[in-house]
């Protein structure tokens, strides 16, 4: 009952937002807040719940970018198809990926997912006949035409993946990627089969990156390979970190801090992406539980 | 000698003298991993400081307020870089790698060095804004000829610097008592401890050593690549690349791969193009994660089950 309750309370406070904070600026950042708790939410399945050290996100989220826009601009597809083939697309590429993440574990994963994602972003800048290369794509128009109307879409997508999520953690699959988690040779004798959960979770994890991605150019207007350079993998583990990994609520509230505490910050220039990289090595080293961490503790 | 044969002979040069700036970052990385299973995330930051310390010191310092000639301005600053580097390395070591040492786990310090490399990048853009500098190196004008094979003498200085660099690594690995401590403690760190070594200050010996390797190499690179708070970054991806195509922690395998990289880079520019180098690396990278995971020179390992 009190998670029905949690829920009622979040979709209103989802619902209320754009009102409670009126300027145009403001709604815009809020658009920005929804994109960042689904890519968020997506790297938390992977490196909190598999504890897969996944470097590779921004790469999913090129994917649902750039083939939603190819799709529609070129190829003139209806955006949904459009979306959804770009979110299939990047979970098959999920799996693809894991066909390397499945055989390698801490550092070497975390490389060559680093070194998938600097392959994606070199073929953005490369395959100009396709990308538009560094020159980059302009004028593309968002699903819907207001920025309020934009934030409903995705703050309610997000509430349907979290839902999602959070059903598919509790559930055995939950314990299984837990289990992985935790001790993977454990797990494997116990006949957990770690490579296909581990596969599963990235292509998951590809997926709804991939979804926040489908968004991202409209809301922009251009795509340009820079917005998907390997910092943005590097964010969005901050965001999974400093919020507290490997538990739901944990990454959301970090994704809500790291994107308004920057705009907070605005008027210290360039200092304000430092907060990323200060906050980050503080909470890892004062408060390995994230935020959530500390509201448990009372 | 054929245009071919020339051309091969002259892409091979600068090959090399790319793979060993290559190495002298990679070597850094490889270290720390041999001692401590860690990845330094912010390594690609402390070739950045390294090569502004230099720009500065060679600039600034060495050649307007001591009057020094150009030539002997720069190898100055190349102490300077390599001595930021180790003050870095002290840094880097009380702050993140010593606190969550005893902690044994893989994921907090790297994501922590991945917070510090944020941090550091960030406050060089402060500094410095994200105009490149013109670091022009005196070595670099001097031009050397061989028939037809050109090379420059900052690619002489470059390889006779990592050589240098890397002689003396080796001895001191070898030879010295701390080099073999070291080697006990990369071996089997509680052993090594039970023997009277104190394996914090051996750890953190090794990540100023690696540090001042990586200023040292950011001084060397200043005058080769665009100069700009981003530019350790995108070198130290390569050199990750490098170190896992060498084989994490073996120190011979990172140097053959770096020479290997250097190489392939300089024939990629040549019949590819400039823009598919990292496209190049990396392919080569993931192929070998397929087919030899271990590295090229595969070292036996036991792992804790």
């Amino acid at each position: 009952m009190r998670r029905w309750a949690y829920f009622g309370i979040a979709i209103a406070l989802v619902a209320a937002a754009p009102w409670l904070i009126a300027t145009p600026y403001w709604r815009g950042i809020l658009v920005l807040c929804a994109m960042n708790v689904l890519l968020a939410l997506g790297l938390n399945l992977v490196i909190g719940y598999t504890g897969q050290l996944n470097l590779g996100q921004s790469a999913f989220f090129a994917i649902g970018a750039y083939a939603t826009t190819i799709l529609v601009k070129t190829y003139h597809w209806n955006f949904w198809l459009a979306a959804g083939a770009a979110v299939i697309g990047a979970g098959v590429l999920g799996l693809a990926l894991a066909a390397f993440a499945v055989r390698l574990r801490g550092h070497y994963l975390a490389i060559a997912s680093l070194g998938f994602a600097v392959i994606t972003y070199q073929v953005l800048v490369n395959w100009e006949s396709v990308t538009e290369g560094v020159r980059g794509i302009y004028g593309i128009l968002p699903p819907v035409p207001s920025t309020v109307g934009l934030y409903y879409l995705i703050a309610g997508i997000a509430l349907i993946v979290y839902w999602l999520m959070d059903n598919l953690v509790r559930s055995p699959v939950g314990d299984t990627l837990r289990a992985i988690r935790e001790d993977e040779v454990s797990a494997a004798s116990l006949g957990v089969k770690s490579a296909l959960w581990k596969a599963f979770a990235f292509s998951v994890g590809a997926g709804v990156a991939a979804l926040a991605g489908v968004f991202y150019p409209g809301f922009v207007g251009t795509l340009v390979p820079d917005a998907f350079n390997i910092i943005e993998s590097f964010t969005m583990m901050a965001m999974v970190i400093v919020g507290g990994m490997g538990t739901m609520i944990g990454p959301v509230i970090g994704a809500v801090v790291l994107t308004f505490l920057p705009e907070l910050l605005r008027g210290f220039g360039e200092l304000r992406l430092m907060v990323y990289g200060l906050a980050l090595t503080l909470v890892v080293l004062f408060m390995p539980g994230g935020i959530v961490q500390l509201a448990k503790r009372k | 000698m054929s245009d071919l044969a020339a051309l091969i002979a002259q892409q091979s040069i600068n090959g090399v003298y790319l793979g060993c700036l290559y190495v002298m970052v990679a070597l850094g990385l490889t270290l720390i991993y041999g001692v401590l299973n860690q990845i330094n995330f912010a390594h690609a930051d402390f070739v950045t400081v390294g090569a502004f310390t230099a720009f500065f010191a060679a600039t600034r310092l060495g050649t307007k307020m001591l009057g020094l000639p150009d030539a002997a301005g720069y190898l100055l600053s190349l102490f300077f870089a390599l001595g930021i580097g180790a003050l870095l390395g002290l840094a880097i070591n009380a702050a993140v790698f010593a606190p969550l040492r005893e902690r044994g786990d893989e994921l907090r310090p790297l994501i922590a060095t991945i917070g510090v490399s944020v941090l550091l990048e960030n406050a060089q853009l402060a500094l410095f804004g994200p105009i490149p500098y013109q670091f022009d190196s005196p070595f670099a004008r001097e031009t050397i000829r061989f028939g037809r094979i050109f090379f420059t003498g900052q690619s002489v200085l470059v390889v006779v610097v990592s050589a240098l660099a890397i002689g003396a690594l080796y001895a001191f690995m070898r030879f010295s008592f701390w080099g073999k401590a070291l080697r006990a403690v990369a071996q089997d760190r509680e052993t090594a401890g039970l023997m009277g070594i104190n394996p914090g200050l051996l750890i953190g010996l090794t990540i100023v050593i690696a540090s001042a390797l990586a200023g040292m190499a950011g001084a060397l690179l200043g005058p080769v690549i665009v100069l700009t708070p981003f530019a350790g970054a995108s070198v130290v991806v390569k050199a990750f690349a490098i170190v896992i195509i060498g084989g994490f922690g073996n120190v011979q395998g990172t140097i053959i791969a770096g020479i290997l990289v250097g190489i392939i880079e300089a024939f990629t520019v040549q019949y590819l193009g400039s823009g598919l180098i990292d496209l190049v690396v990396f392919v080569l990278l993931l192929a070998m994660l397929v087919v030899r995971p271990t590295g090229l020179i595969a070292e036996r390992k036991e792992e804790n089950v």
